[in-house]
């Protein structure tokens, strides 16, 4: 392949556009994603206090203000060095449960889900919300507004705000809960587990029982043999709050488990010059290229991810249909973990398995007594250094790690967002799709769908927080042949 | 008549926040006794949520940043859009991401599922340079249509100020 650099102006120009590079045959050489970046948030955070950081971060994102929230905040735990009490841990992973429900329904409803329940050669113009009550009826479009909004109002009580959160202390939370709130948010805790059985339930109606999804899903076009991370408390089970980082292979053997402290031995990141975005990779296996086995370092974050990375859920119904997901999938059982599934549509599954799991968590966690218990806010006495924080954000593991002045003045800012984990694995699944339908230079109709279909699954976030009129994301594919000359666009709106 | 005033956008990133800046003018200056009905917010969201933050409403004002072609747009000037108009706006570089839904696909939906969603919806949209780099402060085009934009929507709204 011809060695394409992209100037970085002509690089800003497409937003989620997809450049495919082909040889000199025509066939894909590469296909990668290319996304903007947002410039200079060390800068505008150096100088600050580090206790603003929660609220300036949850300014990033527009999609997971929570989960920039929830980093920071623990982040500011270990750069003050401070445990916060049962109590605190015990609000933080509530609130941050209700986020989930939110965040995982929306993905499924409005925007992964409709390629399966739609189909995935449906008009693009109606593979949305839209289409999908059309299609499932508009009480189960009530009943996911409904979802969102009573979810949105756990948000708002516990997190002191709607939509931007500002109760994360370093080592507290700012406000108590109430026992009336504590009635109230059970009820809602409840009809979030019985809105999530009934979308598995929908899950199961439209897409297991259909042989073609079924196939799709477990086609070699959307497979891919990976490492896997995850966050797990101390049985290996999924959490999305706390615990420690584990890393399992394409082989399903545990790689490495470590605290979030020490993501940067772990972790290293990949420069591309074509590229704003890094491409983080396993350091002590090596950076090998975009591709897949137990010898190159990529890895994912994605539900799936989490599901292939842990050995269970913690609680007991996301347990049973997480075992019916390994077991339906073809999955082997020894020493008490199934082997991976690899196959990246199966992300949609397990992300509506995580749902369940978010909903029964948030119910055990509200039934506790000690939810109530008013002692949220410790004195902070220790002299500030350095601190990192990580959570499992909807879309992967988020790491924030700050370096501050003896005055807690902020002096170094790195963070490491979820969809940045999965860079490598999106422009792999990328080229996948396009092997599939470039060949011989030759362009088989429904190339953008199976691409979308494929990079979506990742549920990607790429432009954070920005919502610039219109407010829609054109996405683009531009195929350029060996000489880099570009020779194709197609574009389409995802909506 | 209950109305919303909303300034979207990222307070945080240059130009993207302008509309935030005009909504934290309007709650500054406007005579609030005087407004029962007036509900005056900021929110960084697109899409669904901002369609949930809508229902209930009678009638919506937004203020937005617009970003246009880098070679004809002239920052600082305000186009008066409507929701029809949003249908048919050509695309954006910087637009909401993957994770989303436009606001209008939201509030076709929220519409068809029978919640009330506002009758009337003004937008003010603010062509904007710089909405790729961190900073709290508009570039100078920007900046001074703030005032510009907070006084029309005063006088459109026929609003009290204290």
């Amino acid at each position: 392949m011809e060695r394409i650099t992209i100037d970085p102006i002509t690089r800003l120009e497409g937003h989620g556009k997809i450049e495919i590079f082909l040889d000199k045959k025509g066939n894909v050489e590469n296909a990668y994603l290319q996304i903007p970046e947002l410039r200079g948030f060390e800068q505008f955070s150096i100088g600050r206090p580090a206790e603003e950081m929660p609220r300036i971060t949850n300014r990033i994102c527009g999609v997971c203000p929570e989960a920039h929230h929830m980093a920071a905040t623990k982040a500011l735990d270990a750069l003050f060095d401070v445990e916060p009490a049962p109590v605190v841990k015990k609000l933080r992973e509530l609130f941050y449960s209700s986020f989930y429900v939110t965040d995982h329904s929306v993905h499924f409803y409005a925007l992964g889900g409709p390629d399966f329940i739609l189909g995935p050669d449906s008009d693009p113009a109606e593979r949305n919300i839209l289409g999908v009550i059309h299609k499932v009826g508009v009480d189960i479009g009530i009943q996911v507004i409904e979802c969102r909004k009573r979810n949105h109002e756990v948000i708002k009580i516990l997190g002191g705000r709607a939509i931007h959160p500002v109760a994360g202390l370093p080592g507290g939370w700012s406000r108590a809960m109430t026992k009336e709130e504590q009635k109230t948010i059970l009820g809602w805790a409840k009809e979030n587990v019985d809105f999530a059985l009934f979308t598995l339930k929908i899950f199961d109606d439209i897409v297991l029982a259909n042989q073609a999804y079924v196939d799709l899903i477990v086609s070699d076009a959307f497979t891919h043999e990976t490492y896997y991370m995850g966050t797990v408390d101390e049985k290996n089970q999924i959490n999305f709050y706390d615990g420690l980082i584990r890393v399992t292979g394409p082989d399903g053997k545990e790689f490495v488990k470590y605290p979030a402290k020490d993501y940067a031995k772990h972790i290293a990141e990949r420069v591309e010059p074509w590229s704003y975005l890094k491409f983080p990779y396993l350091k002590d296996v090596g950076w090998k290229g975009f591709v897949d086995g137990v010898d190159s370092g990529v890895y994912c974050a994605t539900p799936l991810s989490r599901f292939n990375a842990a050995d269970g859920m913690a609680t007991p119904k996301a347990q049973e249909h997480f075992e019916r997901f390994y077991e339906t999938l073809g999955s082997t059982k020894s020493n008490g973990r199934y082997s991976p599934i690899h196959h990246r549509l199966a992300t949609h599954w397990a992300r509506i398995i995580e749902l369940l799991y978010a909903a029964e968590r948030m119910q055990e966690l509200v039934e506790d007594p000690e939810i109530t218990d008013p002692n949220v806010r410790p004195i902070i006495t220790n002299t500030p250094t350095e601190g990192i924080g990580s959570v499992e954000a909807p879309r992967g593991t988020l790491t924030h790690h700050y370096k501050t002045d003896e005055n807690g003045i902020l002096t170094d800012v790195n963070l490491i967002v979820g969809t940045t984990n999965n860079n490598a694995p999106i422009a792999m699944s990328i080229k996948k799709a396009a092997k599939g339908l470039i060949k011989n230079g030759e362009v088989s109709e429904g190339l953008l769908n199976t691409i979308e279909m494929a990079f979506r699954n990742y549920d990607p976030c790429m432009s954070c927080a920005t919502h610039s009129l219109p407010g829609q994301m054109p996405l683009e594919i531009q195929i350029h042949d060996a000489d880099g000359n570009l020779i194709v666009t197609q574009s389409q709106y995802i909506d | 008549m209950k109305t919303i005033i909303i300034g979207l956008g990222n307070p945080i990133l240059t130009d993207d926040g302008v509309g935030v800046k005009v909504a934290q003018q309007l709650e500054e200056i406007i005579d609030r006794d005087a407004h029962p009905e007036l509900t005056i917010t900021e929110a960084s969201v697109g899409g669904l949520r901002l369609m949930e933050t809508l229902l209930g409403f009678d009638r919506v004002v937004l203020i937005d940043a617009y970003y246009l072609n880098e070679e004809t747009t002239i920052p600082g000037t305000i186009h008066h859009l409507t929701l029809y108009d949003l249908r048919s706006v050509s695309p954006t570089q910087h637009s909401t991401s993957a994770h989303d839904t436009s606001l209008v696909t939201a509030l076709d939906a929220a519409d068809k599922m029978g919640y009330k969603v506002p009758r009337e919806c003004r937008i003010y949209a603010i062509e904007v340079e710089n909405i790729l780099e961190f900073s709290e402060t508009p570039t100078p085009a920007v900046a001074k249509v703030i005032p510009i934009v907070t006084e029309q929507i005063i006088t459109e709204l026929s609003l009290k100020i204290r």
